[in-house]
């Protein structure tokens, strides 16, 4: 990577940097920070913020700073190991679809076609039904969802490589594919693979609070954002915090992540918006 | 042209078929069976094998998968989706109406978000680099950063509780008139403006500022042509194309968007039921509603295709 | 104009100058030549000619005086009317300077429209009018057509008309044949000379083509890295430079009338390349999954023959698209051909590099055009130098960095750049490392495919003189491959020349320059030493000396 300094240090970066390693802190330390267990019924029904309950408790009595603090390991968690998978996997068939062509690059190329003709709430509820919702259906999906477009700009990437000249230099060589891919044109793409993770981040973590609002998606009592605000939303006129709370956590998550990719993507010289897709 | 337009047109077709297979394996091959997965578990105990094989003959689930693929998919292709499990309800009349009530916030929220985007990159990609254009940037993070069941839900605090210019619930019934439903529709579709804007403006915007720099402004330029008539002739015609190319991924977003901004608002549309559907297993529900989406997606891509072949004459050739 | 700068800003927010006080005056009908390498500001210079510049540009200082009028002081309004009006652009690349969605007739009438404030019908007819006066066949027809349906040259007669729209009586031109093939340029260039005289416009000529230059114009003005080093009168400055970089810049052109010291072939013996009834055809693109790509395009080449005696060097000469770099990818292993023979070193060669043994494939070597994207730009040089001594001779560590710096000394580039990146280079200096690379492999044959076309003229000549002194002393043979027939002089001993994809005459260089005996062959020539007449005839071995010579 050859990361040009003048980008890192606009200050959308610097708050996207900072919003990621905040939310990654909480994450991995919440059992050590939450005051009170994230599923224990501790206080009264809805108290309010202030008090012993800093931020109030839900609708069942729970301490909601803990659960808010608790609510991204799960969606974090599930939502990295998908999106590592599908980066991993789909950054490979792309420079393969890219060096082998022919009918590999056809069939990956119409595998890519159908995904994009199902949005990303679709694709998974069309899974769920068949297949319920525990946590290897989610990470799966989630994996799944994103693995095409992934192919996609890689592949895109890799087809800018296979005719410069020093890809030709080393077929030339009598170089094996193996060694042209892992020593040519791998490391051109990897710029792109690494703005791609962030931005898919973004859209996983989206979609899997989505899919959890919409009572699809991780199940209670797992202490999680979408769903916190699903639970709320019977409060929000006389409880608004409930909701609003949460969705802070969630866009700041979100926020960071795009501002983030934006980051990195400028500091490689790549342009983000290519890769930006209509959300969830 | 006419070749190249017969050409997208068989790859959609194509496209669209797969999806069909996509639809069937994902509910209907793998884990079990339709039956299987619409029972609870309590349901299940008390039935006996015998009792089994009756509903599975009753709901032709005995018959083998390609034998009942190929039935599903011309049944499909005619209209009929089959029946629910439960209440043996047609599945097309459960998702008529939803359907259109859907179409229409879409439309809506189309008409409204396209010419939104088109304004504000060309503005961020005129004004590049001052103040519209970092307020465009940052606004466009902000609202694909922002879940709309979040920012819908803060739309209702705003606007329904706070101040209470609308109603929080949508009252509207499913076979109201267009014209009641869109009178319920408005923060539903500023919800899903938001939310879907941000990556047409964006698209604009890197199209645009690519035109500006472009040789033939320049030479418009030195031309002595002036601004309004190099932005309006030369340069937005050549910009939106981005955006069209991938009318596919918009339209997916859009999509998504109106299927979560209907269960906030208790919109009555397709959204809903789909999200009824996917709680009770009612398989035959959700493949209607995955093939018509796919089957929106794309055809407006293929409309996406016909546009960039009007606007570019080189796409004409190819 | 006096005293103009003028400043790009640099990522970093300050600006970096782009033209540096520069200063001319140019009377009615006159024309000036701006000649300088890449870089040196000279298109920036005739841009501010209108009051303008690339987007992140600024004009600093100095004023430009049009009859007496300062345009840096006009407003929008009469910045407008300046532009096209009685300065006229035109720009380098025909095919990217028109609206690719605008048929071609109606973006000239714009500019008529603009500028005569006349009717629709009335702008038609001129446009005409136009299309007539730039010699332009069938204008009627040509008018609704869109520029990629246009072939170059009649590209560059649109973009001319259009700048003659508004009668302008200084005509900017920036490189307008570079894009060009050399048979289209000599027309285009008659055509720009006939209509000057016709319309009695001033020109300002920017071009890096010394020849081109001393052609059209009466005064040249000679930019370095922004500053105007001289000017003067065209035949006194090319015969008595008086900078000592004018001097260079007229040394380093290559030229087919100077007596080149090129490779001599191997005496006798067989030769190491043999190529017999060479044929391609460009498959084209599937139109459906399941259709073949169908063979009903033209063929790329068709019969072509020619041999490359051991040690020698055979130069391949022809325009863009006659099938020259399809013969290279060929030979070197890349494409399979359609048809005919190779033979190696007497014995037949398999069609594609990995159907062909190791050693084979030591033996062969290629030198590709763009310097930059034929090295991998995440290894450093020395990785990129280590692969093949490591494949080839078996050489690691130590050993192999030795010789990576030898190589890069026989090149005259210091050992120091083996820690470098390809970006850190500039494109002569990667240009170099990609022919150390070729010889790294100890090879038998080298195939050069353009391999100065995009570096400088100064550039390439020091490139040449490095290429024919490492073949001199590894004795390898080389197959140079270019468009440039002053090129070709330098370093090729025989030449082959191709049209069409196939061979319309081979010779001995000299000869075949001096006396073509094909037609086509001598409009090439004739294309090629035009503007000879007011060089110096500097009584000259070879052009490109001046201490590059190892």
């Amino acid at each position: 990577m050859r990361i040009d300094p003048f980008a890192l240090r606009k200050p959308a970066a610097l708050l996207g940097l900072a919003l990621v390693a905040i939310h990654l802190v909480l994450a991995l330390f919440s059992p050590w920070i939450a005051p009170f267990d994230p599923t224990e019924l501790v206080g009264g029904r809805v108290d309010p913020p202030g008090g012993e309950f800093l931020l109030g408790t839900d609708a069942l009595g729970r301490d909601y700073l803990s659960r808010l603090l608790h609510g991204g390991r799960m969606a974090l968690f599930v939502t990295f190991t998908g999106v590592v998978a599908a980066v991993t996997a789909g950054s490979l068939a792309g420079i393969a679809a890219a060096w082998f062509g022919g009918t590999l690059d056809d069939v990956l190329m119409r595998l890519c076609d159908v995904k994009l003709a199902l949005p990303g709430i679709l694709f998974v509820s069309l899974f769920i039904t068949g297949f319920g919702e525990s946590f290897g259906v989610l990470v799966t999906l989630i994996g799944l969802v994103y693995f095409p477009g992934v192919i996609r700009i890689v592949r895109a990437q890799a087809l800018t490589q296979v005719n410069l000249g020093y890809v030709k230099a080393a077929q030339l060589r009598g170089e094996s594919a193996f060694s042209i891919i892992a020593r040519e044109i791998l490391p051109n793409t990897l710029d792109v693979v690494y703005v791609e993770f962030a931005i898919r981040m973004s859209h996983a973590v989206l979609l899997l609070s989505t899919m959890s609002y919409l009572g699809l998606g991780l199940s209670p009592p797992t202490p999680d954002w979408g769903l916190m605000v699903s639970e709320g939303v019977g409060q929000l006129a006389f409880a608004p915090w409930l909701v609003l709370f949460p969705a802070v956590f969630i866009s700041t998550l979100v926020i960071g992540l795009n501002f983030g990719a934006e980051a990195l993507a400028g500091a490689l010289g790549l342009d983000a918006s290519r890769g930006h897709v209509g959300g969830t | 042209m006419a070749r190249a337009f017969l050409r997208r047109l068989a790859l959609s077709l194509g496209v669209v078929w797969l999806v069909t297979v996509l639809v069937f394996v994902s509910t209907e091959i793998l884990p079990g069976d339709a039956l299987q997965v619409s029972l609870t578990a309590d349901e299940a105990a008390q039935m006996t094998e015998d009792d089994f094989a009756r509903r599975r003959a009753e709901l032709g689930l005995d018959r083998p998968a390609p034998a009942r693929y190929a039935g599903w998919l011309l049944a499909a292709a005619k209209g009929d989706f089959g029946t629910t499990i439960i209440g043996k309800a047609d599945v097309t009349e459960v998702i008529a109406y939803p359907l259109r009530n859907s179409v229409l916030l879409g439309l809506v929220t189309a008409l409204v978000a396209i010419p939104a985007a088109l304004a504000i990159g060309i503005a961020a990609a005129y004004w590049r680099g001052r103040a519209p254009d970092f307020a465009a940037s940052s606004g466009a993070i902000l609202g694909y950063s922002i879940p709309e069941f979040a920012s819908g839900n803060f739309l209702i605090l705003c606007f329904a509780i706070w101040v209470p210019v609308f109603p929080a619930v949508i009252t509207a019934f499913t076979k109201d008139p267009p014209s009641v439903l869109l009178g319920a529709a408005f923060l539903p579709v500023l919800t899903v403006v938001i939310g879907s804007i941000a990556h047409l403006v964006r698209l604009v915007r890197a199209g645009f500022i690519e035109a500006l720099n472009s040789d033939y402004v320049e030479r418009a330029r030195l031309a002595g042509a002036s601004r309004l008539r190099i932005i309006l002739r030369h340069a937005l015609p050549a910009s939106v194309i981005p955006a069209l190319n991938s009318a596919a991924l918009y339209v997916a977003g859009l999509l998504s968007g109106i299927i979560v901004v209907e269960k906030v608002f208790g919109y009555p549309g397709l959204g809903l039921v789909l999200i009824n559907a996917v709680e009770k297993r009612e398989v035959a529900v959700v493949q209607a509603v995955s093939l018509i989406a796919a089957v929106i997606v794309v055809a407006m891509n293929l409309l996406a295709d016909a546009a960039v072949m009007a606007l570019d004459p080189r796409a004409r050739s190819r | 104009m006096k005293g103009l700068g003028v400043g790009y800003r640099r990522p970093d927010g300050r600006l970096g100058p782009a033209v540096i006080d520069a200063a001319f005056s140019l009377a009615e009908g006159e024309s000036l030549g701006l000649v300088g390498e890449s870089g040196s500001g000279k298109s920036t210079l005739a841009r501010a000619l209108l009051g303008y510049c690339r987007p992140g540009g600024v004009i600093t200082s100095g004023e430009i005086l049009l009859e007496g009028e300062d345009i840096r002081k006009l407003d929008g309004a009469g910045i407008r009317r300046l532009r096209g009006g009685r300065v006229a652009f035109v720009p380098q690349n025909p095919l990217s300077s028109l609206t690719p969605h605008l048929r071609v007739g109606s973006q000239v009438a714009e500019a008529v429209r603009i500028h005569r404030r006349c009717g629709a019908e009335e702008a038609r007819q001129a446009t005409l009018e136009l299309f007539a006066a730039v010699n332009l066949p069938d204008p009627a027809a040509l008018y609704d057509r869109f520029p990629h349906e246009l072939s170059g040259g009649q590209r560059q007669r649109v973009v001319i008309s259009a700048a003659l729209a508004g009668e302008p009586r200084l005509v900017v031109l920036d490189e307008p044949t570079t894009a060009l093939d050399k048979t289209t340029e000599i027309q285009v260039l008659e055509l720009v000379r006939s209509l000057r005289d016709r319309f009695k416009a001033t020109l300002v000529y920017v071009s890096h083509d010394l020849n081109v230059v001393a052609e059209m114009c009466d005064r040249v003005l000679v930019m370095l890295q922004g500053r105007v080093v001289e000017q003067g009168a065209t035949a006194r400055v090319y015969r008595a430079p008086a900078h000592d970089y004018t001097r260079r810049l007229i040394a380093a052109v290559p030229r087919i009338d100077r007596a080149a010291q090129a490779v001599a072939p191997a005496a006798g013996g067989e030769p190491i390349l043999a190529v017999a009834d060479l044929a391609y055809r460009y498959a084209t693109r599937r139109r459906w999954p399941w259709s073949r790509g169908a063979d009903d395009g033209r063929p790329a080449l068709a019969g072509v023959s020619f041999a490359v005696a051991a040690g020698e060097t055979l130069g391949l000469v022809g325009e863009s698209g006659s099938g020259k770099s399809t013969a290279a990818a060929i030979i070197a292993g890349l494409i399979a051909p359609a048809g005919g023979s190779l033979r190696f070193a007497g014995k037949p060669l398999p069609p594609l590099a990995s159907a062909r043994e190791p050693a084979t494939r030591r033996r062969i070597q290629i030198i590709f055009q763009d310097p930059l994207s034929s090295l991998n730009p995440r290894h450093r040089i020395e990785a990129i130098l280590a692969r093949p001594l490591a494949l080839f001779h078996g050489l690691a560590g130590a050993a192999a960095r030795k010789r990576a710096g030898e190589l890069l000394g026989q090149l005259q580039l210091d050992p120091a750049f083996l820690d470098c990146y390809p970006r850190q280079l500039s494109g002569g200096q990667q240009q170099r490392v990609a022919i150390a690379r070729a010889f790294a492999a100890d090879p038998d044959l080298i195939i050069c495919d353009e391999i100065t076309s995009a570096l400088d003229v100064s550039v390439q000549a020091q490139v040449l003189e490095l290429l024919k002194s490492l073949q001199r002393r590894s004795g390898a043979a080389c197959l140079f491959i270019s468009h440039d027939l002053g090129v070709i002089a330098q370093v090729a001993a025989r030449v082959v020349v191709l049209r069409d994809g196939t061979v319309r005459e081979t010779g001995a260089t000299a000869e075949v320059f001096r006396r073509p005996a094909d037609p086509y062959t001598r409009t090439l020539v004739d294309a090629a030493t035009r503007g000879y007449a007011s060089l110096p005839d500097l009584p000259g071995t070879s052009a490109a000396a001046n201490g590059t010579e190892p």
